[in-house]
């Protein structure tokens, strides 16, 4: 794997004080995430840096990183290491850093796959992972990535996985919601950093449900033995376990085992109306083709982005678009099933450089974990190049009762300084906004005009560009924010 | 950092494990995952627990 900048040769190593500590990686003390300007690194206390020796000379290690399923990463020379860290290793930059709980069924089960694969091939070679978070894990648009190089440790022989409590909470249990139960499993792992605990799902698994594929050993019987050796440390049960013939071969056949039950799980989430929406949402041909040739002029407008957003993606016509004229391309869609189904029919074209994400945008993703820091909010990693709302602004206007001015406050906002906004804005005669306001009492948004939106773009920026489609209901805009 | 039930009266002590405490409990249940050889040497660290419980009750009462 290159990575997308010059080596350490080529490049200053950076200075002490232009580190900037990572909020979301401290809970292994050996080794820390820091930024500084575009470099990702990570210091490592001395053993770290002896693990991640070994593993950079080991022989399954550069093949995961030769195919990008680890991410890229490479040794800084020992005098760039910060004060008090032994080593300092610089990572590719992940472009656009999500959330578990941002993730469709099958971008989850793929992450989970993932993990377990990697973990396959360190075994036999001698190392494991020291957990087993799905936090692990990250994408480059449609294909997951595992990002804790810090993870990898030297296997003790006899010792099995230190990782298999958390691999279950954050990944296997959310899948095994999805699969055996048909919920969404987002808000879980939203409102729990450290995912489900075995004693939340064994009530969820009662009756002919405990016996469902995966449920009886890991989410029963892993209860009952956590209450069970509470009182036990992990060290006194190690012993145990080794004195009892634990082996390397059996840690190797829990993981197959893992594989199997894990490849298995379906989810076919019930179509909601979005899954067709595109079909239905009644654009006429003329429509279609004028709006694609404003938003591909808008995207070409300023040169290739680093990053656009393209919000209510739905079957992610415009994120392809988009996907032309930029790096890389985030797709948020609120449901489930379309994100799933996008995610899938991605990876079948090879697009691998559109991201789809589960989002409300009526309720972003807050901070979360540690002070609210430790896993980012969504505003807080937007900063588009591009910020693409179309067939949006009604949904949240009307839909969600959300005032105009607030609505022109969040697109522009998710943009980076400078960046752009291309917004399509139904007007109130437009026969879905009329859908919507039939269920809204009479006269209730008496500011959703095309004049007061118009206005309010321009107090945001310069509207460059402006196009109303032929059926004479809607307008497309292309602004220029700030200045 | 244990946490005290009121209402149950005990440590609910798995319920706060640390990240990168992998659970005695979760170590136990992989060998039961690993097939036929894995639940042998969960017998056997359970026979183990067993035998050693009855060699020490008579020191114990000495």
């Amino acid at each position: 794997m290159t990575i997308p900048h010059p080596g350490p040769a080529g490049r200053p190593a950076p200075s002490d004080t232009d580190l900037r500590a990572e909020p979301g990686s401290f809970r292994d003390p050996a080794n820390r995430i820091f930024h500084a300007g575009p470099d990702v690194l990570r210091a490592l206390d001395e053993t770290a840096a002896a693990h991640w020796r070994a593993l950079a000379g080991s022989a399954f290690f550069p093949p995961l990183m030769a195919a990008g399923k680890v991410c890229g990463t490479e040794e800084l020379p020992a005098q760039a290491a910060p004060a008090n860290w032994a080593a300092l290793l610089r990572h590719e930059r992940i472009p656009f850093v999500s959330h578990p709980y941002e993730w469709s069924f099958s971008m989850l089960r793929d992450a989970a796959l993932l993990h377990l694969e990697i973990l396959r091939a360190a075994l036999p070679a001698g190392f494991t992972t020291k957990d087993g978070s799905a936090y692990n894990l990250q994408w480059r648009g449609t294909e997951p990535v595992f990002i804790d190089v810090g993870s990898f440790a030297p296997l003790a022989e006899g010792e099995p996985w230190a990782g298999y409590r958390q691999f279950c909470q954050t990944l296997l249990y959310p899948l095994l919601l999805g699969a055996h139960l048909g919920l969404d499993f987002q808000p879980w792992l939203r409102a729990r950093v450290d995912g489900i605990e075995p004693d939340q799902m064994a009530r969820l698994f009662k009756g002919a449900r405990r016996f469902l594929p995966g449920v009886p050993t890991h989410v029963h019987l892993h209860g009952r033995a956590q209450r069970r050796n509470a009182d036990r440390s992990t060290a006194a049960v190690r012993e145990q376990l080794r004195d009892a013939g634990y082996s390397r071969e059996l840690a190797l056949a829990s993981v197959r085992g893992m594989e199997k039950l894990v490849r298995r799980l379906e989810h076919e989430p019930p179509a909601s109306h979005w899954v067709d929406y595109q079909r239905t949402c009644g654009y006429s041909e003329a429509d279609r083709a004028a709006k694609e040739r404003f938003v591909t002029a808008a995207l070409t407008s300023a040169g290739r982005g680093r990053l656009v957003l393209d919000l209510g993606a739905n079957d992610g016509r415009y994120s392809r678009i988009a996907a032309r004229h930029a790096d890389h391309v985030v797709a948020v869609e609120q449901d489930p099933a379309v994100v799933d189904r996008l995610y899938r029919t991605l990876r079948g074209e090879g697009e691998r450089r559109v991201l789809p994400l589960v989002m409300d945008l009526a309720d972003p993703s807050p901070g979360g974990g540690w002070r609210g820091v430790e896993r980012a909010s969504f505003a807080a990693r937007a900063g588009a190049d591009t910020v693409l709302a179309l067939a949006l602004v009604h949904h949240l206007a009307i839909g969600r009762n959300v005032p105009l001015p607030e609505v022109v406050g969040c697109l522009a906002e998710l943009a980076a300084p400078g960046g752009r906004l291309v917004v399509e804005f139904v007007h109130p005669e437009d026969a879905m906004a009329r859908r919507l306001l039939a269920n809204k009492p009479d006269g209730i948004f008496p500011d959703y005009r095309r004049d007061a939106f118009e206005a309010l773009l321009a107090a945001r920026g310069t509207v460059e560009d402006r196009l109303e489609l032929p059926s004479g209901s809607r307008t497309l805009y292309r602004v220029a924010l700030g200045g | 950092m244990p946490g005290m039930d009121m209402a149950r009266g005990k440590e609910r002590s798995v319920k706060h494990l640390a990240y990168l405490d992998a659970g005695s409990g979760s170590l136990i249940v992989q060998a039961v995952v690993g097939g036929v050889a894995g639940v042998a040497v969960a017998a056997k660290l359970y026979w183990r627990r067993l035998v050693s419980r009855f060699r020490r009750q008579p020191t114990d009462q000495s």
